[in-house]
């Protein structure tokens, strides 16, 4: 029952995955620039952090090294946004002013996943490799880390991926009922800029409502701390709930929205 | 009679921008006030948790409060130096070809954005900086308001020179076609080098003087720094003095480039 459903959305994601390689080479320069802007985007982040750390030894309870791992976590989640659904929520609102959506509804798939995968960039996949490799060498300066603990990012990394998608999905989707929310996409930069910071910066009220009610702080604090720190069970736990709930309310929220949702081609 | 025509030209470019930005009341609500509020309230837990690590009264030879002050200000006054929109739409517009319906008609085109982006810039920035002005006058965080109208002015003459920098990108339309991409770098090192993240005078000294040295520091640092009490009037004056040979530099290549655009355009679009 399931196989084959599966085996559907494979081809198709593979048919998507093709066309967009072959659509993004197209335009090298462009190509070439969306890869060098996010090395600019990390070396900003990085440097950032460097220069901080000049200043003092610790931000939130954190030391550099321990932040230089932060970062890693951020930028692997980051680069899975970046190449899967970054460009295809962000235009959302847009093809839905156009009426670019009917045409879409009308396909005999899953509406969702086509708007979350109608395009992938291909150029992002080098974000992974970099993201990667920067965290393997954060985590290798650490004094006397287990190796052993990495294996919780395996594990957090994409619930915390699944947490991000699914509230910006939600966002995304307002777009059907509202028509014009281009602002409401900058909020969510500006909600993400708070998981893009070390949880323990903030006040205790704070911290608790990133964790739990806008839970941004479960993009990367939380897989990071489990590598670095002693076990917070509880938060692990909430994470691993809050991944598929989050993915589940944003389909749940997409359906409630489609049910209000006025034509605009026609 | 000709400075009466381009005079009311540009207004109305300029009204146009202002017109259309408010269309949207909730947009422009968010973009102009709420975005930039939530950013600079991150930044500034940032820098009490940096202090608080540092279990130091001053950083750089600044206070707490010094820091709180450039990180409220900064996040304000870098939103109003950037220009994201009108060199996106300028670049599609190349791209696209609907670039056609605006060369027909008695105009320049280069008036036309410029109007269009000092109306955006007036009304967004005007409306979001009572945000941060509200704040300082509440918590008394270090600004020196004799200073406030020299600081903006530098703001305001710094966005002729972002605008000469977007033209020249979105002249580059004309020969790659899409180069959104270089829009997006543009900012990004922007990011770094105006001293949006944190105040320059924390980077490395080599970095700082050559970082100084260029324009691009009077988007954010030289006016906030100004403003808070961080640097002198030798600063703003430089400022002043290196954006005005930035805008020549960019306006000049600007040309250039859209007069060879102009050569090689075909115009096969809407």
């Amino acid at each position: 029952m399931l196989a084959p459903v599966l085996k559907k959305y494979g081809s198709i994601f593979a048919a998507i995955a093709k066309a967009s390689f072959i659509a993004e080479i197209e335009f090298r320069l462009n190509f070439v620039m969306k890869i060098i802007n996010d090395i600019f985007w990390y070396a900003a982040q990085i440097f950032t952090f460097e220069v901080l750390f000049r200043h003092t030894n610790l931000i939130g309870d954190w030391n550099l090294q321990q932040t230089r791992v932060f970062l890693g976590v951020l930028f692997i989640v980051d680069a899975f946004y970046m190449t899967f659904i970054q460009e295809n929520l962000d235009r959302f609102s847009e093809k839905v002013r156009k009426g670019e959506l009917d045409l879409l509804l009308t396909k005999p798939v899953n509406s969702q996943f086509m708007i979350t995968f109608a395009r992938i960039s291909v150029s992002c996949v080098g974000n992974l490799i970099i993201a990667v490799s920067w965290f393997v060498w954060s985590l290798s300066q650490l004094p006397d880390f287990n190796w052993m603990k990495g294996l919780w990012i395996i594990l957090l990394v994409p619930t915390g991926f699944a947490v991000m998608y699914g509230i910006r999905f939600s966002i995304a989707a307002m777009a059907v009922v509202f028509v014009r929310v281009d602002s409401m996409q900058y909020v969510w930069y500006q909600l993400y800029r708070l998981g893009m910071r070390p949880d323990s910066i903030y006040m205790p009220w704070l911290k608790f409502i990133l964790l739990t009610i806008i839970p941004v702080g479960l993009i990367a604090s939380v897989p990071a701390r489990a590598v670095l720190n002693p076990p917070e069970l509880w938060v692990f736990a909430w994470s691993l709930i809050a991944g598929p709930l989050f993915v589940a309310f944003s389909a749940w929220f997409w359906k409630q929205c489609l049910l209000r949702y006025q034509s605009s081609s026609s | 009679m000709s400075f009466t025509a381009f005079y009311k030209r540009n207004l109305g470019f300029y009204k146009l921008a202002i017109a259309s930005n408010l269309e949207y009341r909730m947009n422009f609500f968010m973009d102009a006030l709420l975005q930039p509020s939530i950013t600079s309230i991150v930044e500034m837990v940032l820098w009490m948790a940096i202090f608080k690590g540092a279990q130091a009264t001053t950083i750089g030879g600044f206070d707490q409060n010094s820091y709180l002050a450039y990180a409220l200000w900064a996040t304000f006054i870098a939103r109003a130096t950037v220009n994201w929109t009108y060199e996106f739409k300028m670049i599609e517009e190349i791209d696209q070809g609907s670039i056609n319906g605006l060369l027909v008609r008695p105009m320049s085109y280069y008036e036309y954005y410029l109007s269009q982006l000092l109306g955006y810039k007036s009304i967004t920035t005007g409306f979001s900086l009572l945000f941060p002005i509200g704040i300082i006058l509440a918590t008394g965080l270090p600004t020196q308001w004799d200073r406030f109208p020299a600081a903006m002015l530098l703001v305001f003459y710094y966005l002729f020179f972002v605008y000469s920098i977007s033209f020249c990108i979105a002249s580059l339309a004309f020969f790659f076609n899409k180069v959104q991409s270089l829009t997006v770098s543009k900012n990004l090192a922007m990011w770094l080098v105006t001293g949006e993240l944190f105040p320059l005078d924390l980077m490395p000294d080599y970095l700082r003087k050559i970082f100084l040295m260029l324009p691009f520091s009077s988007g954010v640092y030289v006016p906030i720094g100004f403003l808070t009490g961080r640097i002198g009037w030798e600063f703003l004056w430089h400022g002043f003095a290196s954006v005005t040979v930035g805008i020549i530099f960019f306006s000049a290549l600007g040309a250039f480039l859209w007069q060879k655009g102009m050569r090689s355009y075909a115009g096969t679009g809407a």
